[in-house]
């Protein structure tokens, strides 16, 4: 073939290329969804594939069971409420992307960011820019509404907060040191920022309220590593008495049944802050003695017959357990709810976020039955935090010990101080 | 970089008795994996992309027969058969289909089964992560040599891998069916021509190393966490082991997962936080210096 | 020299259609959508000058689409870099890091080429998670990305963003264009036909690879900026072997020997992606059947195929024209039928 031949074919080509470009995009296109004046529409960038989509599984089931129930009832001012959920696959940049197109191509008018936490930081410059009323319900990194460079006015959060985990966990932790010398402490936690800063925290804290306490060995498995039998035997190795992990789910599981071969457990105590989840605690199928782990979610924590209603229900319409995720995404919903009642179903980014500041909620998952929404950095307060010790069977766990929040509010402040964070 | 504490467990027996096991155990599991992808190669020329995705279906499997049986070794071998099987399927009605077409279209062939066979185990099983636990045979007080500790069950996963390995090994080196596969390896159609019907080696070499994935997942079940997506990070472990052992070479597959796993156990200790970085150096240096591999000959085209 | 003429001007004109897009008051959702399918366009279509044209299999790709966002992004929040000198920046740094893989890498042939870039890639990953406090690991660069205006150009502003982009976009797909059409392209396409011919008839076979190497890198790294610009971040997994993987499927979905095919795979699989999540929580399951009904069905990119109907429908016509020349205007009809 010639190449003035072949020139002219190229150029074909690229007006059918072209052509065939423009076809896709106007065709393919999904239709564009008008705000209806019916429904109020709330999008949900989530992951529900790969590893981790029980993540996603379990949140979205805490969003439904409030929803579902409000809608119900007849709705706010009688208008639905109408989940739109979105898989981004864990991938912070398709996070962005499908937050973008909820709102603007599916006219969602509130988001409640259910992503890990790259994510939601991801999810959170979005909301910088468009100014709907996001509530984060999943990311415990303490930054993301701690750190005032990363504030956005319309961004709260109702998930856990790392730093508050740490203080209560640390208190908790030191007592039990005193009461048995527990000295030499080992960590084993999953090598990416939440596992990095959750470890570090909880380790300060502990030292803080024990000056006994020291860290002598510290391991750092990949995130979804396979395999955890090298780090097992490097704790082992270091000879501690006492072990402290923030490995969670899969990966928690699975250090267990590996350490466990190891008799690692009998040797020291451990500290768990990610054990007590339903699908990680009802997974290990040997518990020694002495394994404690924070807690997550669990059906008699507080006793009371509320908590047993909610997840018998839960259960009953979602089919699966609940799991931390749940409470989390259950409060953002009723937050939700409540600010829409206040101001008669306007999804007004504005003000939505002026009455969902300082509102406090009633809710069985805080600390005397009621969670509020700090006016001063938009986060989640006064919920349950506490440790207790694990067991192999119902109710898996015993002992527990909801951590007071006066010394959390306390210790935060200085936190806050020497991060930077206020003055 | 802690290298003074990677020194102090050199010169103490018991923190090497107990790394050295460790890597052992990492790396046979790698081995099994590694060869199945291996000998695809080396025979039909293919990289199987979806290798990981045949150890997560061993995996499920070995723990749902479990259930049902609770034995674990009827288990473990009804995983290794079952895998086997699919795997035969596998290369019949899909990657025959892709023969000699662009290495691409292979991967993609092998990117949509990765792809369906995660969405339909998180189907059938779900998304929360499951897990074996160890089978009542194996629930015994870790032993010690040297003052290391090693756990019975790791004994046996060493030793079956190994043997396993080494049957292999003997079926393609001692066999008529070995020489056979090794001469269509060469040249299939001269094998062809020979009347011997290779499209039924090549399927049998497929169901073989799929088989070899399977029981590297029933083997990994008790200990490791099942979840979709669990192929994942084997998969490009094993062919870093593929690589540097050599594409095709059993024997390399061998040394190549061995070292991978020393790295690792060691590595935890002495540079834990770049120990994958330095897997994937090893690879790069193996690459630049002797392309072909440790034990691999070189290959053309 | 009227071909590339009319290839400028083609170009022009896709500018001023991309541009038009906006001011016919397109949804946002549209936009984003022609965004990010640009940014991973760049990746493919770069990728194609190696896989396509010069027959130079790559699995590491994505290396230069994340060292492009990360050296943008790190520019940028430092607060020392206008918009303009960042890019330069980050394309130059591309450009050394692939001049750096590129020398080693272009050695080999095929599969170990593959692996070997692979390996770059994923150590250029490890190295991105692992330096926490300059990359921000796992996280990603958090906090947003920092856009001072330009030259009376604000990039904060959504539609100014994308007349940027486009604008970039256009460039990219230009010089590549002219490229391939040089006689530059058809040394890279002799040396993928023919490695030792090329050799033999004087080419410099490893320099010409390394050329065509790096300036695909830079064209990567653009695509890199422009999702970093988008999302306002950049985050590890750009530089993952499955963006890289994703890359190549774009090219095969398309179509690897028609020029604008690669873009074609992206603005199909991005489709795939967006209508998939939006209909089914199965994404993985339906992205599967698609890509394997496509592959067994068609065995080539469906752009492929087209161009290669066509072409056999224009020799047919040309044989037809040729026999009906032979046996006479009479039988013209029955031979162009």
């Amino acid at each position: 073939m010639s190449s003035i031949d072949s020139r002219r074919t190229g150029r074909r080509q690229i007006l059918k290329g072209a052509g065939a470009l423009a076809t896709a995009g106007v065709i393919g296109m999904p239709a564009i969804v008008k705000g209806q004046s019916g429904a109020i529409k709330i999008g949900v960038p989530t992951i529900l594939s790969g590893r981790v989509a029980v993540l996603g599984q379990t949140s979205v089931g805490g969003l439904k069971v409030v929803f579902d129930k409000v809608n119900e009832t007849g709705g706010i001012n009688g208008r639905k409420i109408e989940l739109v959920v979105r898989d981004s696959k864990g991938a912070p940049q398709e996070a962005a992307k499908v937050t973008r197109d909820l709102i603007n191509n599916d006219g969602c008018q509130i988001i409640i960011d259910a992503e890990a936490s790259s994510g939601a930081f991801a999810v959170q410059e979005v909301i910088r820019e468009i100014g709907v009323l996001c509530i984060h319900s999943n990311s415990e990194t303490s930054s993301l509404t701690a750190d005032p460079k990363l504030h956005v006015p319309t961004a709260f959060r109702t998930a856990r907060q790392g730093i508050h985990d740490a203080i209560g966990g640390g208190d908790y932790a030191a007592k039990i040191a005193k009461a048995k010398g527990l000295k030499k402490w080992a960590t084993c936690s999953p090598d990416y920022a939440y596992g990095r800063s959750n470890t570090a925290e909880f380790m300060e804290y502990a030292k803080h309220f024990d000056g006994n306490i020291q860290v002598v060995e510290e391991s750092w498995p990949k995130l979804f590593q396979p395999d955890y039998t090298e780090v097992v035997t490097k704790v082992l190795n270091a000879k501690a008495d006492a072990m402290y992990s923030a490995l969670w789910g899969g990966d928690l599981v699975a250090f267990i049944d590996q350490a466990n071969l190891y008799g690692l457990f009998d040797k020291q105590a451990s500290f768990m802050v990610n054990l007590g989840d339903y699908g990680v605690v009802d997974q290990v199928k040997q518990f020694p003695q002495g394994v404690y782990s924070g807690g997550r979610y669990n059906r008699t924590v507080p006793p009371t017959k509320e908590n047993e209603e909610w997840y018998q229900n839960y259960v009953k319409t979602q089919k699966h357990k609940p799991t931390n995720w749940s409470w989390e995404n259950d409060v953002a919903a009723q937050m939700v709810v409540e600010a829409l009642k206040k101001t008669n179903g306007d999804t007004n980014g504005k003000k939505l976020a002026e009455v969902i500041k300082g509102m406090t909620i009633k809710t069985q998952f805080g600390v005397g039955g009621s969670v509020t929404m700090r006016a001063e950095d938009n986060t989640l307060v006064n919920y349950i935090i506490g440790y207790g010790v694990s067991l192999s069977k119902e109710p898996y766990i015993a002992d527990f010990q909801t951590s007071p929040w006066e010394p959390i509010y306390e210790l935060e402040k200085q936190w806050k101080k020497k991060q930077g964070y206020a003055s | 970089m802690d290298l003074d504490a990677l020194m102090r467990c050199v010169g103490t027996t018991s923190c090497i008795v107990t790394q050295l096991t460790s890597g052992m155990i990492i790396g046979m599991l790698l081995f099994l994996i590694a060869s199945g992808v291996t000998l695809i190669f080396g025979v039909l020329n293919v990289i199987n992309f979806a290798h990981g995705s045949l150890y997560m279906i061993g995996a499920y499997a070995a723990w749902t027969f479990y259930q049902l049986t609770g034995s674990y070794f009827i288990s473990a071998l009804g995983a290794a058969v079952a895998v086997g099987m699919l795997g035969v399927l596998f290369e019949r009605f899909l990657m025959s289909k892709v023969y000699g077409s662009n290495v691409l279209m292979q991967l993609l062939v092998c990117y949509a089964v990765v792809l369906i066979s995660d969405d339909l185990i998180k189907i059938i099983w779900g998304p929360v992560s499951l897990s074996m636990g160890m089978p009542v045979e194996f629930r015994l007080p870790p032993l010690r040599f040297f003052g290391g500790v090693v756990p019975p069950f790791y004994i046996f996963m060493i030793v079956a891998a190994m043997a396993i390995g080494l049957l292999l090994w003997l079926v393609i080196a001692r066999t008529r069916f070995g020489n056979i596969v090794r001469a269509a390896a060469v040249n299939g159609p001269m094998v062809s021509a020979l009347g011997i019907r290779v499209n039924l080696y090549y399927a049998a070499v497929f169901g073989i190393g799929s088989a070899l994935a399977g029981a590297a997942g029933a083997l990994a079940a008790p200990v490791r966490s099942l979840t979709p997506g669990m192929g994942f990070s084997i998969l490009i472990e094993s062919f870093i082991v593929t690589v540097i052992g050599g594409m095709g070479s059993i024997v390399g597959a061998f040394v190549a997962s061995i070292i991978i796993g020393l790295t690792r156990s060691f590595g935890s200790i002495g540079f834990p936080l770049f120990v994958d970085g330095v897997m994937f150096l090893i690879m790069a240096l193996v690459l630049i210096f002797k392309p072909s591999g440790l034990f691999g000959r070189p290959h053309n085209k | 020299m009227t071909g590339r003429w009319r290839d400028l001007a083609l170009a022009g004109a896709g500018l001023v259609i991309l541009l038009l897009v906006p001011l016919f008051g397109a949804p946002p959702a549209i936009r984003d959508f022609i965004m990010f399918g640009m940014a991973y366009g760049l990746l493919a279509m770069s990728l194609n000058l190696l896989i396509g044209y010069s027959g130079l299999v790559s699995f590491g790709h994505a290396m230069f689409f994340a060292s492009g966002a990360y050296a943008f992004g790190l520019a940028m929040q430092s607060g020392k870099f206008s918009i303009p000198a960042a890019f330069a920046l980050a394309i130059v740094f591309t450009a050394v890091l692939a001049l750096i893989v590129g020398a080693i890498c272009v050695r080999l042939n095929e599969i170990y080429f593959a692996f070997l870039t692979l390996a770059f890639q994923m150590l250029f990953y490890n190295v991105i998670l692992g330096w926490v406090s300059f990359t921000g690991g796992d996280q990603g660069l958090m906090g947003g990305i920092p856009r001072p205006k330009f030259l009376g150009i604000d990039l904060a502003d959504r539609t100014q963003l994308y007349v940027f982009c486009s604008v970039a976009f256009i460039i990219c797909i230009a010089i590549l264009r002219q490229l391939v059409t040089s006689p530059f392209g058809y040394t890279l396409r002799l040396i993928r036909d023919n490695q030792e011919r090329a050799a033999f008839l004087g080419v410099n076979v490893p320099l010409v690879k390394l050329t065509c190497f790096v300036i695909s890198a830079c064209v990567a790294g653009v695509g890199g900026i422009l999702l970093t610009l988008f999302v306002s971040g950049a985050y590890p997994n750009f530089g993952f072997w499955t963006t890289s993987g994703e890359a190549i499927f774009m090219i095969l979905l398309g179509g690897s020997n028609v020029f604008l095919g690669p873009l074609v795979g992206t603005v199909i699989l991005r489709l795939l992606n967006d209508i998939t999540v939006t209909y089914t929580s199965h994404t993985e399951l339906v992205l599967g059947i698609v890509i394997l009904i496509l592959v067994l069905g068609l065995r080539k990119g469906p752009l492929d195929l087209i161009a290669e109907r066509l072409e056999n429908r224009r020799q047919a016509a040309a044989q037809a024209v040729r026999d009906a020349a032979d046996a006479g205007a009479a039988d013209t009809r029955k031979g162009g039928s």
